[in-house]
């Protein structure tokens, strides 16, 4: 797959344009393709706007159409890394341990913010798990229901502080976030009421 | 490829999949399959809801989709970079710099044309510093444009000096010149132009490390840097260091060396090991289980001969003796002596004397026993293995103490011992057999014993052999010593039957004997393969008559009850003259020759040819009843020879050591028949047994059955004897009921099946129960040692009852298993001894445990035995309610019996565990007694509980009949003869014996009557026709016992019966 073979309808590289048979548009940059399964693969541009980051699409061409080659790239392709197979094999790993102990504080009936926190707080320490409805943090910090900084319980020290101080940021981007969409909706409501 | 790769790079990673339906799940991309199958983890399909996460419950472990169901995957925000490998290779770091990065462009240095020719020299000798300054000004004008302003003259810093000649020019001038050199020559001046003018460069003067001068530091100093040069002076040094080490290494490769030293030592520690291991294994397998045993046994039989602390030298005599007891001299000089101490002690007086003497003895061996460490000392201080040897020491002691005080007491009990291993018999069998063979037919017996396991004392010396040569051999010594003195006990009681009944009486209880004694024989010789015979055997037995499966227990029982009727009788006879001792007398010859009848023809008939084995006993006992008896036992070698044959070694060691065990029973019976036999030499008993069996039929069978147990019991020959006599002893009573009534006969036939004869089964029965007793008392008294030595107040007695009692034991395990009788003589001989004495101290603490052990630990003949004979069974519980009927008799009814009837006590203890085993009556009079005595010692519960396990329920059933049974009539009569007798095992087997008689006599006599058709029902049972009627002759020994004294007869029958069923 080095190059586009006769057998090849895509070129690596090149950028295509399809319509899924659930109308959805997709675009993006052809990574691979699998003649046998009809499989396309198309790197987009991150949705979360992240530069280092890609969106990668696994496309099924028998329910695709209007596929358009936007342009066609004859270069050949750069050679493929190596992989590190165990890392990978680790990030399944936790990536699953994490969407199941997610859906265990889920269906433990934690209330979103208490989930939007663990994940907050799962960013930053991965030593974190859910206790019924308590957020354990490195097994010396206890966050209980409200989990606002004053419910953060532990035994005094950095861990606590350090877990205080995460558990304030996010409540404050959160507030921020509110604001920011509030501001924005304001915006659009103006923009809408000034372009009415 | 990129596909592989793309999607590899995104395992890991969060991604939705819209599958055709428009559904989408959430899962981690978990991995792919080659059709680009892909695998999601932890995936749930997503709700249109936001922002809600999936339910646990939502989520699915993982989810396969196919290609084919895929619309569509995404993969959010993917660093396709996470998984890269070469992020720190040299494309991969280059790529990653920042901006520009020109490299400058190298030139080629040009040293000039002036260095061309010159080398580094020319720059050695290069003065010039650097640049000219004229090189400099040029270069710089002719570069950059500059001129230098520079004036060599320094017109602008100084003035030139005018020189002219006037006076004051010339002064100033000299002045200055002095001035100049004063200042020079001053030392400030010197010491600062040193210091200006110092060429040493400060690295020189301050860091430079100089080597000149400090060489000789460096020399000390080499020992720490060690520089390349100093290294090889060094290593030099080293070198021999270095080898030194090396050497020490060496030398600790001397060490090394010495380590092989230390290997060769751990070789040799090994080999020591092996050594030690060999020596373990020599002692474990050997010496400790058989071996030491043994040769505690035989040394305990050597002791036993002359005296019990002869151990070592013991082995020796024990060859010696054997060959002296082939030779029938010896044999009858044992006989003779065992007869002639008997005779003394034997007659009435003897009797009560021995039967006092013996119990104290056996009280002693009791004693031992129960305690094997004292065993040993007791009996001997050898005490290898305490068990063992206090078990062979016991039975040495008993066999040469038997022999002398064995007379009434020793007898008796040796054969109610004889009588109780009558389980035992087979080994009794071989042991009566080599010892028969070798006392009453020396030079036949030695051939046939030779050819069985070399002779009587190679018989015992091929069991001990097997665990333990020396062991052997010493017990064959001591079995010699046993079977010459069962032998000639035999011969003597031949005689002595012979004298008073007709030698075929005897014969035929011998045969009787003999086919119970092949059956147990069988049981014994060949544990496994020779039990299945047996059994078969057994089966054919009890099937075609007189319960022959259960022969050995049919003849036990018969032997039992003949013993016991025989006993009975004899109570009632010799209580009333006290012909005990001269019907023991007969009866040990009778029980010897019908031993050796039976054995003949037991052997014979037992492998294959039953009938013929008879028809040979009675040829045999028609001929000398010596010749008759060494036939027989060479029969029964053959048979044992046979068997042996069948199951080789083994069964050759167990016959062997049956034959010792023979051999030593024999010695009891023959120091018991010698007693009674005294009269007649033992020899002659061969033939006199059968004639004296057949001129006392019950009477004299009883009164012989008694002397011939107790001549067992003296004689201690457990084994060999006590199935001999036990045997015969049934034989004896079943001849005599066959001449008196079909009972008898029954008995006779149940003995005889082996042989038809009723005479030479009732000098059997009469022998057998001679030597039954003889061994059962041994057996008990090594049991009930402490009651025998109580009873028997001689140690040699009691020495020899520990024989009797390993004996005993050997035989009532013989007996009590029927294969167990095979069992004791290689047992006796290895295991037997000790394992019985252990076992019995151990389980029984007395000869009841032991048997019970012998059983158990001849597995295959105990199956045989307890299949075979629910009467075998019933000798367990025999022998462990003799071993406590023993014991409570000596305490209770010993001294009666001893007093009144010494040999009938004697005898009816060993008779009733002899009986117990063999014959029912036995056991319940020994239960009676138990019973009797249970609330004295607990030994009867264990005993009987024992052996009801062992025992087949039948058996148990019939024993406990015949228990109860016997305690009214067996106490009845032990009280009486118990009162006669002091000692308790007297006591008890009086108690027994007198039971047993008085059963046998009551009710032997209904079931000898249906034994006349027994007798041919015998010889059909050896051969197979017989087993019909015996079963009825059971059965009608069974109604008959109940009536009379039935509880015998029960037994007899019941254990008939059960056999029947079993069969």
């Amino acid at each position: 797959m080095a190059a586009p073979g006769p057998g090849e309808y895509f070129s690596v590289g090149s950028h295509v344009s399809c319509l899924t048979c659930l109308g959805q548009r997709l675009n993006g940059e052809v990574v691979a393709f699998d003649y046998q399964s009809k499989m396309l693969t198309l790197k987009c541009a991150s949705s979360s706007g992240k530069p280092n980051l890609n969106d990668v699409i696994l496309i099924n061409l028998a329910y695709v159409s209007d596929v358009d080659i936007i342009n066609d790239r004859t270069e050949t392709p750069p050679p493929l890394a190596s992989l590190n197979v165990s890392k990978l094999a680790n990030r399944a790993r936790t990536e699953k341990e994490d969407k199941l102990s997610q859906a265990y504080a889920i269906s433990a009936g934690v209330s979103a913010e208490g989930q939007q926190l663990f994940q907050t707080i799962h960013k930053t320490i991965k030593d974190c798990k859910w206790q019924e409805k308590n957020i354990i943090v490195m097994d010396d910090v206890v966050i209980s229901p409200p989990y606002q900084v004053e419910n953060c319980k532990g035994k005094e020290g950095s861990a606590l502080s350090h877990v205080r101080k995460i558990v304030e940021k996010h409540f404050r981007d959160l507030e921020s976030q509110k604001s920011m969409q509030r501001s924005q909706a304001q915006q659009t409501q103006k923009d809408s009421t000034l372009s009415s | 490829m990129r596909m592989v790769h793309v999607l590899t790079s995104v395992v890991g990673t969060k991604c939705e999949l819209k599958v055709k339906n428009g559904t989408v799940y959430e899962g981690v991309f978990k991995t792919y399959g080659p059709e680009c199958d892909l695998v999601l983890d932890a995936a749930h399909r997503k709700s249109t809801e936001p922002n809600t996460g999936p339910r646990k419950e939502d989520i699915v472990e993982s989810i396969i989709f196919k290609a084919s169901d895929v619309v569509v995957v995404s993969f959010k925000d993917v660093d396709l970079n996470f998984a890269r490998k070469d992020n720190f290779t040299d494309s991969a770091v280059s790529g990653r710099i920042n901006g520009e990065h020109k490299e400058k462009d190298l030139e080629p240095w040009d040293g000039g044309e002036t260095h061309h020719s010159d080398s580094l020299e020319s720059l050695d000798t290069d003065v010039s510093n650097g640049w000219d300054p004229n090189d400099m000004f040029k270069f710089n004008e002719e570069k950059y444009g500059v001129l230098s302003t520079y004036d060599s003259s320094l017109s602008t810093y100084t003035v030139p000096l005018e020189r002219d000649n006037s006076e004051e020019y010339l002064k100033r001038e000299a002045r200055a010149a002095q001035l100049a050199e004063e200042i020079e020559a001053s030392a400030t001046y010197k010491a600062r132009v040193a210091l200006e003018n110092d060429e040493r460069t400060e690295e020189d003067k301050y860091t430079a490390v100089v080597r000149g001068e400090r060489d000789g530091h460096a020399l000390s100093r080499e020992s720490k840097y060690i520089p390349p040069g100093q290294r090889n002076r060094e290593a030099m040094s080293w070198g021999p260091g270095r080898q030194n080490s090396p050497r020490l290494s060496q030398n600790s490769g001397g060490p090394p060396t010495p380590r092989s030293g230390p290997h060769d030592y751990s070789p040799s520690a090994s080999s020591d090991q092996r050594v030690v291991n060999g020596g373990s294994s020599h002692w474990s397998s050997s010496p400790c289980p058989s071996p030491s045993r043994y040769p505690p046994g035989p040394s305990s039989l050597p002791p036993r001969a002359t005296t019990p602390t002869r151990p070592p030298s013991r082995p020796p005599s024990r060859p010696s003796r054997p060959p002296s007891h082939s030779s029938h001299s010896s044999y009858p000089s044992s006989a003779s002596s065992s007869f002639s101490h008997h005779g003394p002690t034997s007659p009435a007086s003897t009797l009560p004397k021995r039967m006092s003497s013996e119990g104290p003895p056996r009280m002693s061996p009791k004693s031992q026993r129960t305690p094997r460490t004292h065993r040993g000392p007791p009996c001997r201080t050898p005490g290898v293995p305490p068990g063992l040897e206090l078990i062979s020491h016991n039975a040495p002691v008993e066999v040469p103490a038997a022999p002398p005080t064995r007379s009434s007491s020793g007898g008796t009990w040796s054969s109610v011992v004889s009588g109780a291993h009558r389980p035992r018999s087979p080994r009794q069998n071989n042991m009566s057999g080599a010892s028969p063979g070798s006392s009453t037919l020396p030079s036949p017996q030695t051939g046939t014993v030779p050819i069985e396991t070399t002779g009587t004392p190679s018989a015992s010396s091929p069991t001990a052999a097997s665990p333990a040569p020396n062991m052997i051999p010493s017990s064959d010594g001591k079995d010699c010593r046993v079977q010459e003195t069962r032998q000639t006990s035999p011969t003597a009681n031949k005689e002595n039957i012979k004298p008073l009944e007709s030698s075929p009486s005897i014969s035929r209880p011998v045969c009787k004997g003999t086919f119970s004694f092949l059956l147990h024989l069988k049981n014994a010789l060949p544990p496994l393969g020779s039990f299945l015979l047996y059994y078969v055997m057994f089966f054919f037995f009890s099937s075609l008559q007189l319960q022959p499966s259960s022969n050995p227990d049919p003849s036990f029982e018969q032997m039992m009850t003949k013993g016991p009727r025989d006993s009975v009788d004899k109570p009632k006879d010799l209580p009333l003259d006290k012909d005990g001792v001269v019907v023991i007398t007969p009866g040990t010859p009778g029980s010897s020759a019908a031993p050796s009848s039976t054995s003949n023809s037991s052997k014979p008939g037992s492998p294959a040819a039953l009938s013929p084995s008879p028809s040979a006993p009675d040829l045999k006992r028609a001929g000398l009843d010596m010749s008759v008896q060494t036939t027989p036992t060479s029969a029964y070698s053959g048979a044992k020879h046979e068997d042996k044959e069948e199951k080789k070694e083994a069964v050759q060691v167990r016959k062997s050591t049956l034959n010792p065990n023979a051999n030593e029973f024999k010695p009891r019976f023959n120091a018991q028949p010698k007693p009674a036999n005294t009269p007649t030499p033992p020899r002659p008993q061969g033939q006199p047994s059968p004639s004296i069996v057949v001129p006392q039929p019950p009477t004299v069978y009883g009164q012989t059955v008694c002397f011939p147990q107790m001549y067992p019991l003296t004689p201690v020959s457990p084994g060999v004897q006590s199935p001999m006599y036990q045997l015969p002893i049934s034989h004896m009573t079943v001849s005599q009921s066959k001449p008196y009534r079909p009972v008898p006969n029954m008995p006779q036939q149940r003995s005889e099946q082996h042989h038809a004869p009723g005479t030479p089964t009732m000098m059997h029965s009469a022998t057998a129960a001679g030597p039954p007793i003889m061994a059962t008392s041994p057996a008990y008294s090594a049991q009930y040692f402490t009651c025998s030595p109580q009873q028997f107040t001689s140690q040699p007695l009691v020495q020899q009852m520990p024989h009797y009692q390993s004996q005993a034991q050997h035989v009532f395990s013989p007996v009590m298993q029927g294969s167990a009788r095979m069992m004791a003589p290689p047992t006796h001989g290895q295991p037997s001894s000790s394992q019985y004495p252990e076992q019995t101290h151990t389980m029984y603490g007395r000869s009841p445990l032991p048997l019970f052990y012998f059983i158990n630990e001849t597995p295959g003949p105990m199956p045989q035995q307890y299949t075979h004979h629910s009467a075998t069974l019933h000798p367990h519980p025999q022998h462990p309610q003799p071993s406590a009927t023993p014991t409570g008799q000596g305490q209770q009814g010993g001294p009666p019996q001893h007093t009144g009837p010494p040999n009938h006590p004697a005898a009816s203890p060993v008779q009733h565990p002899q009986h117990p085993q063999a014959a029912a009556a036995l056991h319940l009079a020994n239960q009676p007694q138990q019973q009797m005595y249970s609330a004295l010692a607990p030994t009867p519960p264990s005993m009987t509980p024992g052996p009801n396990p062992q025992s087949p329920q039948a058996s148990f059933p019939s024993a406990q009949q015949t228990v109860y049974l016997h305690p009214t009539q067996v106490q009845h009569g032990y009280n009486p003869s118990h009162m006669a007798h002091v000692q308790q095992v007297s006591v008890v087997l009086c108690c027994c014996d007198y039971g047993y008689f008085a059963h046998m006599q009551s009710g032997i006599v209904p079931s000898h009557h249906p034994a006349p058709t027994h007798p041919p029902m015998m010889l059909m049972a050896t051969q197979g026709p017989p087993g019909g009627p015996q079963p009825p002759m059971a059965q009608t020994a069974l109604n008959p016992i109940p009536v009379s004294s039935t509880t015998h007869f029960s037994y007899l029958t019941h254990p008939v019966q059960h056999h029947q069923q079993q069969l």
